[in-house]
């Protein structure tokens, strides 16, 4: 794999690099922690570009290092095409990968660690309805997983519906609709509810509010952040909505083309964003106050395509400070600050 | 109180079990009640319903024997005693009519119902297994497929004989292709779909995936498909038995009666009108069902219908 | 305020099942203004865009009231006359612009055929689309070649408000333009829009329940609920003096008007009246926090200042 990909040789480097920090907390969990609860090491997903002899396989992500400490909220963010969901997938071994990832301090390696890890994970997913079975009613998709993993007697599964949906809010007679005929907000109820099933240590929300109005976006929010304090979760939220994230992540990693290129504490990542495509994001964002518009633009053209990733660094195609050396050499994931880390050559001179 | 919560409904709680089965039944119920609405539909289930009926009850709706022979009374026309007449032996028409529904039913039906099962399992192995392994099944479909079901029934028939047997294989053989791919397109497009990657992310095992989640929404495009291919199965039986390639007298079937009737068409035009009758209401039946099921299995009407 | 280029008087909506999505809206376009129509999804925002231009849902009916497009009431004109206006008085811009191109022409084809009606060659209006794609930033001779599912979700939506601009309409209606955008995307297209308006001059009413866009961009602002307009207010007051509770309410549950982690948002409560079966009253009153008797009556449209209206007893004039 290595001498196919040119970029790979200085992804190898960079693993050590990485894997041996300066002093001083450079992983992305805080320096006080224990295990984290999810830990990934340089983790990398490539794809096959199909056909039944060919070996060619398009690279997605690269280089992913990242902790979860366990009750902390980690966002995930990017814009699509950046990988983000790709990831979510290989964290639950839905999608192979290569690198290391351990799950409560336990290395993720065999079919048998996946299938251990779901039963301690629930994935919430951005279209809420199209997750669940169009077939199955509520109380049967709520109880699913208690039923995959045989943890409930046959005969609770109602008294068990109605137990999940009281503690999301819905009335346990909403259990004997279908899917079709729940709004964008019960869908997402629902699929809370069923995320809750198994007690799980870690939820991965994909987009967990995408095409929500804001009175009910807050809702979910809200019940989220209640959940997280009555069972002790921890979350990965994934979401290019960086208004959301600022209110709910402790950390935020900011993706780019299937690379890390900042990662550290929400506030201050807020507060004064390292890389130049993290600062593009949040001036990108539209305020609601006419007082604060935007006048130029904060970030022209559009992610280019896995398969016309640019050269050295990815985002020199659309960097407002561009220099030549951004064209010619790929930057490396360094430490910032403690606890902070950004992907970028100008960062010293910056800063 | 959320901002989204349904008001509740007044009404008894059902009991789980129950609950669950009537689910599933007002989402069955309601396909119904489209395919009721639909005049096509309904006329194409009450065709089908009256054929079934006739052979499942033909002992009992039978005036005569079908096999019985009276050659005094041969070449009759419609009387009230032998309501269609009899044909060049004197069998009792209407008879061989009423039992002829059980042949064509009976081979029809066994050999699309085996086929859609080996077409299930097959569709449903080539969409959700390995790659590699769908390659070679797509192979074998496409191989048997680009074989004429005409061609190879007569080929069969010269190898092991005709018979209803040698039918119901050729038909199987030759269907089961055209149903795997069905099947394999649905389960490749559903594999992918949110609420199947949501059931692996559960940890559930591929069988339930498979049978649980998956079997249940890709059949109804395949029920489609058997139940308008049935009266192509009828009339091929027919064409066969017509050739005296199919089913061997003296079991009645509307294919040899119908020969029956063309080598005596001058002194007993009758025979041929009243074998032809069921052959084309039977055909109809099944492709108006057929229409009909298109659109009430259509989730999305059941959803605007309900 | 001058002659309105669109206005919808007093109209009322029904759908087939008696949903009444619209109750009375009146509201004016003024040349070269950019109206924000806001609001959440069953509020009847999108109804009211597509009434505006008189693209109907299935079964839709304009039980009362009318839509004058330069003094025509598009709710009474012969579908032919309305067809003659749409694109060249008034053009509409969609959530997916995917669905508004056909999937078999490529884009030059269309912009061509768009202007059916419209006098010159086939040569001359190739230009105009050209020149048109350029300025909604397409490379005019890439796009042309493309056909609509070559391009990415951005660019396509830069081509459908190209060809929605194609005869200089008076009036451009954008249903939720960037909602199926990238943040980084959904700016340049307010980006753009706020170019275009200054330069091809066009009153351009953009319906989205994105309050950050209604900010970036509009210049007045009609904030719907349950099928009623409750307020209008120019953009800078609805924003930072709001009359009615909803648009009060509205307001505060955005995450994006907050700049710390607060550990709870404000909601809303309560849920939506059924537009079946409306209310007598305020259709808000039952998840207002002013609520009080009188609000079991119908509300007035109170007019405290120039410019500022609100459906709602509890402001003062």
């Amino acid at each position: 794999m290595t001498s196919r990909d040119p970029l790979s040789s200085g992804q190898k480097y960079l693993g050590g690099v990485e894997a041996e920090p300066p002093p001083g907390p450079a992983r992305a969990g805080p320096p006080s922690a224990g295990t984290p609860l999810l830990q990934m090491e340089d983790l990398q997903v490539d794809l096959p570009l199909g056909g039944l002899f060919s070996r060619a396989e398009l690279n997605i992500l690269a280089g992913i290092t990242l902790d979860l400490p366990a009750g902390q909220t980690l966002g995930l963010v990017g814009e699509s095409g950046s990988g983000k969901t790709t990831l979510a997938r290989a964290i639950l071994g839905l999608q192979s990968s290569t690198g290391s990832l351990a799950f409560e301090g336990r290395p993720l390696a065999t079919s048998a660690d996946f299938r251990a890890i779901r039963r301690r994970t629930a994935l919430m997913f951005q279209d809420a309805a199209a997750s669940l079975s169009p077939r199955m009613n509520v109380a049967e998709a709520v109880t699913e997983p208690l039923v995959i993993h045989k943890a409930m007697e046959g005969a609770k599964r109602r008294d068990k519906a109605a137990e999940l949906l009281a503690e999301v809010g819905l009335p346990a007679d909403m259990g004997a609709r279908f899917p079709h005929e729940l709004s964008g907000g019960q869908a997402r109820r629902v699929g809370v509810a069923r995320s809750l099933a198994l007690k799980p240590a870690l939820v991965i929300a994909d987009e967990p509010t995408a095409g929500l109005d804001v009175s009910v976006q807050a809702d979910i929010l809200n019940l989220m952040a209640d959940l997280k304090a009555r069972h002790g979760l921890s979350y990965l939220i994934i979401t290019h909505n960086l208004a959301l994230i600022r209110h709910v992540a402790d950390r935020i990693a900011v993706l780019y083309l299937g690379r890390l290129v900042e990662t550290g504490p929400t506030a201050r990542i807020f507060a004064s964003p390292a890389h130049p495509y993290t600062k593009s994001l949040i001036a990108a964002e539209p305020k609601p106050d006419p007082r604060k518009r935007r006048v130029d633009l904060a970030i022209k053209g559009e992610i280019p395509g896995v398969l016309r990733r640019p050269r050295a660094c990815a985002f020199h195609t659309r960097c407002p400070l561009v220099q030549d050396i951004c064209r010619t050499e790929e930057p490396v994931l360094r430490t910032i600050a403690p606890g902070r880390q950004a992907r970028c050559h100008l960062i010293d001179a910056t800063n | 109180m959320p901002s989204d919560a349904s008001a509740p409904v007044a009404r008894p709680e059902p009991e789980p079990g129950r609950e669950r089965r009537a689910a599933g039944r007002a989402l069955y119920r309601s396909s119904l009640r489209i395919l009721l609405k639909d005049p096509m539909g309904a006329m194409g289930l009450i065709l089908v319903l009256v054929f079934v009926a006739m052979a499942l009850f033909a002992p009992w709706l039978a005036p005569y024997d079908p096999i019985k022979l009276d050659v005094m009374d041969k070449f009759q026309g419609p009387s009230w005693e032998h309501w269609a007449g009899t044909d060049q032996l004197g069998r009792d028409l209407l008879s061989r009519i009423i039992y002829g529904a059980r042949t064509a039913l009976g081979i029809a039906l066994t050999s699309v119902g085996l086929a859609g099962l080996g077409g299930i399992v097959l569709g449903m192995i080539a969409g959700y297994g390995p790659r590699w392994l769908d390659a070679i099944l797509v192979l074998i479909f496409d191989s048997v497929s680009s074989l004429p079901m005409i061609m190879l029934a007569l080929a069969v028939i010269t190898v092991i004989g005709p018979g209803t047997d040698t039918l119901i294989l050729v038909v199987v053989t030759v269907s089961i292709p055209a149903y795997a791919r069905l099947i394999r397109a649905q389960t490749l497009g559903l594999s992918s779909a949110d609420f199947i990657v949501a059931e692996r992310a559960m940890g559930a095992s591929s069988v339930r995936i498979l049978f649980k989640h998956l079997l249940p929404n890709v059949v109804g495009p395949l029920v489609i498909l058997l139940s308008m291919d049935v009266p192509i199965i009828i009339m091929l039986e027919a064409g066969l038995s017509y050739l005296n390639l199919g089913v061997r007298p003296p079991i009645p079937s509307w294919g040899n009666i119908l020969y029956d009737g063309y080598t005596s068409l001058r002194s007993a035009p009758h025979m041929v009108l009243f074998a032809g009758a069921p052959l084309v209401l039977s055909t109809l039946g099944f492709t108006f069902l057929g229409e009909g099921l298109r659109d009430a299995l259509d989730p999305k009407l059941v959803k605007g219908g309900a | 305020m001058s002659e309105p280029v669109l206005s919808a008087q007093g109209l009322r909506l029904r759908y087939p099942g008696g949903v009444q999505a619209l109750r009375g809206v009146t509201l004016e376009v003024q040349p070269g203004e950019v109206l924000g129509i806001a609001g959440e999804s069953g509020c009847g925002k999108s109804t009211l865009a597509g009434a505006l231009i008189h693209l109907l849902g299935a079964g839709a009916e304009v039980t009362e009231g009318a839509v004058r497009l330069k003094g025509e009431d598009l709710t009474a004109l012969p579908e032919r006359r309305r067809r003659a206006l749409r694109g060249r008085e008034i053009a509409m811009v969609f959530q997916d612009p995917l669905t508004a191109f056909n999937p078999v022409l490529k884009i030059g084809a269309q912009l061509t055929d768009f202007q059916i009606n419209a006098e010159g060659s086939t040569r001359e209006k190739r230009a105009r689309a050209a020149a048109m794609l350029a300025k909604v930033g397409l490379e005019p001779e890439l796009a042309m070649a493309r056909y609509p599912h070559e391009l990415s979700g951005g660019m396509r939506q830069r081509a459908a408000i190209a060809a929605a601009l194609l005869m200089r309409p008076n009036v451009l209606i954008a249903d939720e333009p960037t909602t199926a955008l990238d943040v980084t995307m959904e700016a340049q297209i307010i980006h753009l829009l706020r170019e275009l308006q200054g330069e091809v001059g066009c009153a351009i009413v953009i319906v989205t329940h994105h309050l950050g866009v209604i900010a970036e961009l509009c210049d007045r602002v009609a904030v719907m609920y349950a099928g009623e307009v409750v307020e209008v207010a120019p953009v800078d007051d609805l924003y930072h003096a709001p009359l009615h509770p909803y648009t009060k309410a509205l307001l505060a549950c955005d995450p994006a008007v907050l700049e710390a982690n607060t550990g709870r948002l404000p909601t809303i409560g309560g849920r939506l009246p059924d537009l079946t079966d409306p209310p007598a009253g305020c259709a808000f009153a039952p998840r207002c926090p002013l609520a009080s008797d009188i609000c079991a009556t119908p509300p007035p449209r109170v007019r405290p200042a120039p410019g500022r209206e609100a459906l709602c007893h509890k402001v003062a004039p």
